[in-house]
Order: structure tokens, then sequence, then C-alpha cells
């Protein structure tokens, strides 16, 4: 006898409310282990929630557009190749929070938060669909689902464009007053923060409106997710952080010598110049801490770890997963994890968790050319190097020139943070580091 | 000679490019590809030359307008053209309109052809239309209110709410004194002149009408009797006693409402077979009446017709009278039609009518009634909303299949400058909503920052007794397994509702368990559509049942009843004794 299961949200990295941007199966279907089953969309990336086992859909918990945390039910599936023979209601066959509860009560529990936010889903405004344009069922009136203000404090909210959810009221029981609102409008504008969110406020011309099918045959092709939510990333980066540009150039070649010997040795890894610039790197970070740090209002936040974020272009776009304690691993493993990670991300399969907690990214286009250029920081760290094509240079080591194999390297800073003297010092450490790899074991 | 339309030509795309300086004044002469007049777009200025050469004649542009591709910048008259007709002897080979006339802008709007041009035009005058017109109005815009009607008011004022009320007064009457005779008052038989009943209804809504057209005068609204279609994003053909006219506006609100469903198959060209409109005309008292639909209007008629002496019978597809309404609400007025001998059959269809000289001759299917023969039919199975009947599709407007118009929260249709309220956009087909949302789109045209932002509408059956109800219902709660907490207070023990011998009310009030709050109620009795106010009020000021039972109600009132009700859910009633739980 086969029994149902419910299978919850995983871990998503702390990511709370992340809407349901694909239901990839449907009531009825076979499911095998670990495949997809629904996909997320958090502010990072897109994830997949895997079948935890295989069987048979029974139910749908979830629907497009529902904001679903870690624990919640995605669906219930009836477990193929189950032996257990109790008939007990499923919910006591899963981890239930508590076993004490009845299996009723705890479902609802289960369920409940799942439904709530889904209620709470705003009808996409300006796009008319609906007749009336308003619901006016319990949906839209239970106090759960609705801010608590009185009409004319609504009519007050909307004059100023604010959005009354996100107002906190000073009233009984929360009830937001017109002060309330004005406060908020107020601590807004001096925070800087638009009601709507958004960034900066800073004041553009409109963005050119070019009819391009006018000047010849054209095609629109829809952004990829991935393009649409690093591009708001690069955007408000690019448009926050006064960004300076360190140009510099690194001999390596002893170290590519010894890169193909250990290449040679280790055949099973692919030892790329990528883990030696991540030691590098490293080290050069323990040497000057303000370059492992990000800012948060008037404090500098060092960090006394090392993760290092490696940007890898995937068909969708740019990730950048995050390599862990680069200070604690060797290049072999560096090496073997990069390989991981970087197949991890080719094949959509990079989880939130995979891309967090960075201190300092590196942006590689050595593998494909290049002499500089300027990669856009990724916020909220302060720093990111980015890495163009290698060539042999004729050198002058003093008598004559010699053939040597120079690596450009770009090191784009955050000038609130950290001043030329330092970034130059920082890059001219990273280049001594590279061009003699002892440096890295003082 | 003839006139030609010199139009701003392809300026690469830019729309609404201002005008920086004007090169010529009418009366000048001027030579093909001379300079008329300098746009400045964000990239550069340019020069907008001549197509043609002769005596400019009108200058339709100002400086610092705003120009886009099309629009019209003076009039030549112009020796060389060949062409006859003013309006065809166009330059320019690609047609101009649907660009400019969809952006909002005043800009292409003074159309040569219009008849009549206003800021804003609100097509139909009832409760919604004049509503908006009238405010917008008084927000200093120039409004055009058109209505195919002579008498402004709509359905509302002239064949609904209104005349319905007027003789559910003289119901009301006509049943007291009959019930005057259990407390030792006897009337004799009341004798109905239908004559002076109609004119009295008729006089009722002539006060309110001639009211109206008072006060569009006085705010300079002015009126166009006439039925109206659109014939592009920014005109109106309107059909008048005296022929076509063209009206062009900058802004639109659609305000063209509903009309009662005139069920497919029913014999509607014979006078006997009615809807609600030809109900309130009161041609007679029929001896006996059937009414198809047991909703507000069908009920409220039986309401009427019952009174003035016909014998009813009401037959409704749903279980119950009053969809929509919880149950408990109905039976009172159930009960009541009942001891007043209206036939009621529910889950019954009124299959098959058939006009024979001796009667509407009805086929029935379901619960049927044993009589097939009646000397008149009401249907009032609904109404249709007239979305569908506006060419609405010529101004960009999308309509949906069954005639609604989709608009957003600021009752805007999907062309941003036209604005749709009312019956047409959505149920529920009430006054009050449609009034409200007419305030709401006058406002949002004229520049304010609006949005709806009410979370409930009520629902009134002016039937004896009255039901009202807003919110949530407890037939909603119950589907949604909502956590609800209902507090009921039986007319039984108010005072009030004794002395008027009226004990078969109630008020209940229905509020969110985990805050207390009230999100509805439902009042069935006497006066029930006056009382349910405050429970609107309360539902959207956010009050907890604490609010409504710390609040002091007037004794001895019906309206006594709400607070008591608040009371029974809080558990603090005196009024009743209701035993403690366990």
């Amino acid at each position: 006898m086969s029994v149902l299961k419910e299978v919850k949200v995983p871990d998503i990295g702390g990511h709370k409310n992340v809407p349901v941007i694909e239901v990839l199966v449907k009531v009825g279907d076979t499911v095998k282990k670990d495949q997809g089953l629904i996909t997320l969309e958090s502010d990072k990336a897109t994830m997949e929630v895997p079948a935890p086992f295989a069987g048979i859909v029974r139910e749908l918990k979830v629907k497009l557009g529902d904001e679903i945390s870690e624990g919640d039910i995605a669906l219930v599936i009836e477990a193929a190749d189950e032996t257990v023979s109790s008939t007990k209601p499923a919910v006591q066959e899963v981890a239930a929070p508590k076993k004490a509860d009845p299996p009723a009560a705890s479902e609802e529990k289960i369920v409940a938060p799942v439904a709530v936010v889904s209620i709470s889903t705003p009808v996409p405004a300006g796009n008319p669909v609906r007749t009336p344009p308003v619901s006016f069922d319990a949906d839209a009136l239970m106090p759960a689902n609705v801010p608590y203000a009185s009409p004319a404090v609504r009519v007050f909210a909307r004059e100023l464009g604010v959005d009354l959810a996100k107002v906190k009221g000073s009233e009984r029981g929360g009830r937001i007053s017109k002060a309330d609102v004005q406060q908020f409008v107020k601590a807004a504008l001096v925070s800087g923060v638009a009601s709507s969110g958004g960034g900066s406020g800073l004041n553009l011309i409109p963005w050119p409106q070019v009819d391009f099918a006018k000047y010849g045959a054209i095609e629109s092709l829809p952004l990829s997710r991935i393009k649409k939510i690093s591009g708001a990333n690069l955007a408000r980066n690019w448009a926050m952080i006064p960004h300076v540009t360190q140009n510099d150039e690194a001999d390596i070649t002893e170290m590519d010598l010894f890169r193909k010997k250990l290449a040679e040795e280790h055949k099973d890894v692919k030892v790329t110049p990528l883990v030696f610039m991540m030691k590098a790197v490293v080290a050069a970070l323990k040497k000057y801490p303000n370059f492992n740090a990000s800012l948060e209002g008037d404090n500098l936040i060092l960090k006394k770890y090392f993760h290092i974020g490696i940007a890898v272009d995937t068909p969708d776009g740019l990730v950048v997963p995050v390599i862990r304690d680069v200070d604690k691993k060797g290049l072999l493993e560096l090496a073997q994890e990069l390989a991981v990670i970087s197949a991890k991300a080719r094949d959509k399969k990079l989880g939130p968790n995979d891309m967090q907690g960075g201190c300092f990214s590196i942006s590689s286009l050595g593998g494909i050319g290049g002499t500089g250029f300027t990669p856009i920081i990724n916020a909220p760290e302060v720093a990111i190097l980015g890495v163009s094509k290698s060539q042999i240079k004729p050198v002058w080591n003093g008598s004559e020139f010699t053939p040597r194999l120079m690596l450009p390297l770009s090191l784009s800073y955050d000038h609130r943070v950290i001043d030329g003297a330092a970034a130059a010092r920082f890059a001219s450490f990273l280049t001594q580091s590279l061009a003699d790899l002892r440096q890295l074991l003082l | 000679m003839s006139s030609i339309e010199l139009k701003v030509p392809d300026i690469g795309g830019s729309t609404k490019v201002p005008v920086i300086e004007i090169l010529v004044k009418v009366g000048d002469e001027i030579k093909k590809d001379q300079g008329l007049i300098t746009l400045e777009s964000d990239k550069a200025t340019m020069e907008v030359p001549a197509s043609a050469a002769g005596t400019v004649k009108e200058l339709r542009v100002k400086l610092g307008d705003e120009m886009s591709e099309g629009d019209v910048i003076a009039i030549l008259e112009s020796g060389e053209a060949t062409v006859e007709k003013p309006a065809a002897a166009v330059v320019e080979n690609k047609t101009p309109a649907p660009v400019v006339a969809v952006s909002a802008t005043p800009v292409g709007l003074a159309k040569d052809n219009s008849d009549i041009t206003c800021q804003i035009v609100v097509l139909g005058a009832g409760p919604g239309g004049y509503t908006a017109a009238f405010r917008a109005a008084d927000l200093g815009m120039d409004v055009v209110l058109v209505e195919r009607y002579a008498q402004l008011g709509g359905v509302c004022l002239n064949v609904g709410c209104i005349p319905s009320k007027a003789l559910l007064h003289a119901a009301e009457v006509i049943e007291e004194a009959k019930h005057a005779a259990d407390y030792g008052v006897s009337f004799s038989e009341a004798k109905i002149d239908l004559a002076k009943l109609r004119t009295h209804k008729e006089k009722v809504v002539g006060t309110l009408v001639s009211g109206l057209t008072g006060m569009a005068k006085q705010r300079k609204v002015r009126t166009v009797t006439g039925i109206g279609k659109f014939i592009s994003p920014n005109q109106l053909e309107i059909e008048t006693a005296t022929g076509k006219q063209i009206l062009g506006f900058k802004q639109c609100i659609i305000a063209a409402g509903s009309q009662p469903v005139k069920l497919p198959g029913f014999p509607w060209e014979d006078p006997r077979v009615m809807d609600s409109t030809d109900a309130l005309m009161l041609h007679d008292i029929p001896k006996s009446l059937l009414v198809i639909g047991g909703g507000i209007i069908g009920l409220e008629m039986a309401t009427v017709y019952r009174s003035l002496g016909s014998e009813v019978t009401v037959v409704e597809l749903a279980e119950q009278l009053m969809p929509g309404a919880d149950k408990d609400l109905v039976k009172p007025l159930a009960d009541r039609l009942k001891k007043a001998s209206v036939a009621i059959h529910l889950k019954t269809r009124a299959a098959k009518v058939e006009a024979k000289k001796d009667g509407i001759h009805v086929g029935f299917e379901g619960a049927a009634p044993e009589k097939t023969i009646y000397d008149r039919v009401l249907v009032a199975v609904g109404r249709a909303p007239n979305g569908g009947k506006l060419n609405a599709q010529l101004a960009g407007v999308s309509v949906t299949e069954r005639g609604f118009i989709p608009v957003d929260r600021q009752m805007r249709t999907n062309v941003p400058h036209i604005f749709a309220i009312g019956d047409l956009v959505g149920n529920p087909m009430l006054a009050h909503k449609s009034t409200h949302e007419g305030k709401l789109a006058a406002e949002v045209a004229s520049g304010e920052k609006r949005e709806w932002v009410a979370r409930v509408i009520p629902s009134v059956a002016y039937t004896d007794p009255e039901i009202a109800w807003v919110g949530v219902t407890e037939t909603e709660a119950k589907e949604k397994n909502l956590q609800i907490g209902v507090g009921k207070f039986p007319w039984a023990a108010s005072g009030r509702a004794i002395g008027i011998g009226r004990t078969e009310g109630f008020t209940k009030l229905i509020f969110d368990e985990a805050t207390h709050r009230i999100i509805g109620g439902g009042i069935v009795g006497v006066n029930a559509g006056d009382l349910i106010s405050e429970v609107v009020l309360a539902i959207e000021m956010g009050c907890e049942a604490g609010d409504i039972g710390h609040s002091i109600h007037p004794h001895p009132t019906l309206g006594e009843s709400i607070g008591m009700a608040a009371e029974v859910y809080e558990g603090t009633i005196t009024d009743l004794y209701i035993p403690k739980k366990k």
C-alpha cells in the first residue's frame, strides 16, 4: 500500500516568500526522484525544488505566483515503493511539526501560511482584466489581508503614493493613522528610499524611444530571468558605487609552468589559472582587510572569512557562485570545487546558498581575450578583479628584453571605501604574488 | 482653390515635441518648402517645411504646443490642389489620426469636423454619469453630458430605484392600514386610484429630474440628448432628434449602464410580458401576476403588485430567494410573502411562454406552480451591461463578450483617456456603486491621484420586510472556512419592533475571530436598508465589536439592534438571556 507524503520546500537559503514562477508537474503525473517539481525565483536566482522521492503527484498545494518559504508544503506525492502497511493519514508519516497534534490540526497549521500569503497577492495594477475591477469578497476584506486603515487614510496614502501594506500603524492594534502615513513619507525622504522601494532617486531623463522596425527588420526576444535579475543588480551597483578601475599586469610565466606541471601530475582535475588567482586574492585580502569589507551606513564591516565569488557565464546569463573558505583549501581542492560549481551553474542547479556570502569576486575573460575591462562591483562587496587574456610580451629585465607571459588584471573598487593608493598597493601585491608564488607562503 | 492641412511629417518617431518657434502667421503667402515652425526634440531642433505653396488661412499651433507626427500645423489655401473635399486634401499619405488620438493630450483634438468639442464627455446620465459630470465640472473641467433620453437620471431615477420606492411606499401604507385592525384601528378597504398613483410616482421622479437639470445648468454642464457612439478615440457621433452631431473630446467617461435581460423565446411583443421598466408603468393591476426571478427587483415588484391586489406567483431558478444573501435573512420575507399568499416556487424555470387571448400561458420545469395562465408576466432575471452597444472598438476600448468594459482601480479602460463606470464595469449593478465610481473617475480625469479604496458595497432589497447585507456573509465564511463569530439580535427582543408589530426581523453582525473586527452584517426587518449604513461605516473604519457595543445607541430604536448584536458577540448583552456555554 502506497503512502501519501508531503513535499516541503527545502532550505532555500533563508529566503522567505519566494514566488513560484513555474509549476513543472500536475496532479496525476508520475515523478522520479530528483525530478523538478516547481521553480522558485528569489532575488538572486531561480531554483528548482526537486522531488525527494519517486511517486505520483496527488495534490498541488501551490500555484503560479504563490510566495512560499522553507517548510511550506508544495505538494503531496503518493510515494512509490513504500511498504508501510499503516493506513493512517499521510501527515503522520511525514515529519509533522508536533507529534502530539491531531492530524487535522497540524495539517491546517502547515497549509495555512501558504494560503494566507497567496491571498495577499495584489491585483496587477494598470492591467485591467477583471470586471468588476475590485474584488468585494472576503479575501479583500479579512483583517489579515488588508491594511488596518480607514477610508480617508487610504485615500490620503494613495495621494502620496504610499503602499499602506508597508506602513506600521501606531494606533491600537496597529491601526494606521494619517500621521503614520506622513511619518512614513518623511522617513522615506530622509533615507532616500522611495516609497516604491526603488532606489536612489536619480533624476534621469526618459529612456530614448525608438521604433527600430522603421529602420529594418527586427526581432524582439524576452530577456531571460537571470538577465533581468542580474541586469537590475548591475544597474544599481553601477549607479550607486563610485567605481575606479586599477589596471596592472602580472608576470605569470613561472606560475603557468607550475600550473602545467600540476596539470600533468593530476590529470583528473583541471587546474586553471583561476585557482592561483583565488589564492593570490586571498593573500591580498589578508594583507589589505579593507578590501574584504562591506559598507553599511557609516560603518565598514570587516570580514574574517575568505569566500570568493566567481563570475560564471551561462547560456541564460551571468551568475556568481561563491567558493567558501578559499584560505583553507589547496589548489587542487579549489580546482575540483570550481569544476563542480561551474557545471552546476551551467545546469541551472545552483541554489541561493551557492551564491551567498561572497567577500570579493573574480570575473575572468582570460579564456576569451581582451587586454582590460571594467568589471562592475558585486554589491555589497567593495572590489572585484577582472582578468583578461595573458600574452607573451617582451619585458625588460634590466639588461635585455625577455619573453614573459603577462596577465592583464583590472581591479574595480568602491572609492568610498578604498582610495587609489590602497588599490595600487593591492594590485601590485597581487601581481607580485602571482609572479612569485612563494610570496603566498609568507 | 482648396484647403490643405499642413501636418507634422515623420520626425523620427519622437512624439510630443514642443514648438519653439512659429515662422509664419495667418495671411502669409508661403512657398513650398518654406519653414513653418521649429520643433525641438531631445536630439535636435528642426524646421517643418510647408509641403505646398499657398496662403496661410489658419494656424493650429502656438508656441509651446507639443506636436507629434500627423498633427495639423496650419490650414493652407492653395491654388494648386485639385482635390475638392477639404478633409481629403491631406498632403501626407499616412493616416495620422490613431497615433495622436490615443494620447490623452490636447493636441490633435481640434478636429475640424467636430460640431461640439469639450474637455470631457460623459456618456450616459444615470446616477453614475451625472455624478461624474457634476464632479468634473466642479473640478473646473468643461463637460458635456450625453444622454439618450430627454430626462437625466437614467434607470435609477426614471425606471428603477426611485419610482419603485414611491410605489413601495404606497404598498407599505396599504399593508400598515390592513394590519392596524390588529391593534384596534380599522380602515375601510383601500381604494386604489391607479392614475393618481402613477401621477404621484411621476411627480416624485419629476422633482428629482428637474433638480438634476437645474444643477447641470448651474454647473454649466452642457447636455446633448441623443444616442452616442464612438467613431474614434476622440470622437463620438450622437444621433439626436435633429440629426447627427460629432462631438470631439479629450477625455471620456462611459456610463452607459445596463438594461433588463430579455429572455429569448418570450413573446416580448405582447405588452402583458413585462420587464421591470414596464412593470413600473403600472398599466393596470393584473388579477394574476407571474414574477420570473426571485431577486431584489422581482421581489420588490411582487411586493408592490401584491399590495395593490394582484395574486402573485414567484418562480426562482436557484434554491433560495435573493441568491447572494444569507438564507436566514431571506426567511422572514419568504414567510411574510407566503402569509400574504404569494406563491413561491424555487428551483423552477419558466421554460415556455406563449401569449394567448385568455392570458400568458407558461410552461414550467421543476417545482411547477399549478397555475399556468397569468394576466401578466414580469421577467426580472437580471440586467445586461450596455458596453457592447457603443462601438467602443472604434475608440480602441476593449469590451468583454458579455458587454462589460474592464477598468482598473482608477476606472480607466485600456485606453488611458477613456474611463468607464457603473453597471457596465461589473457587478454589483447598484446606483450607489456607480455614483462612487463616477466621482472617482472625474477626479482621476482631472488629475487627482485617486483610486478605489472602498472595501464593501451594501445590498438592499426594499421588500417588506427589507433585507440588507454588506461584506462577508455567513455563507461565504463557511465556504472559505473563515474563522468568524456571529452576533445575532432578534427583534423579538426589541421594544420598538414589538411596538410596530414587526418582530420577525433580526440584526446580525459578523466578526473576524482573530481581531474581533467587524467584517460583515445582515439585517432583515423594517427599514433594514437605512440601518445597514452603520454596519458599512463600522467595516470601513475597522471597528471592533467593542467599538460598536460601547457606542451609545438611542432607545427605543431599531438601530439599537446593531449595538445589541455587537453585545451578543461580546457576551455583554442584558436585553437577552443567553445561557453561558457550559
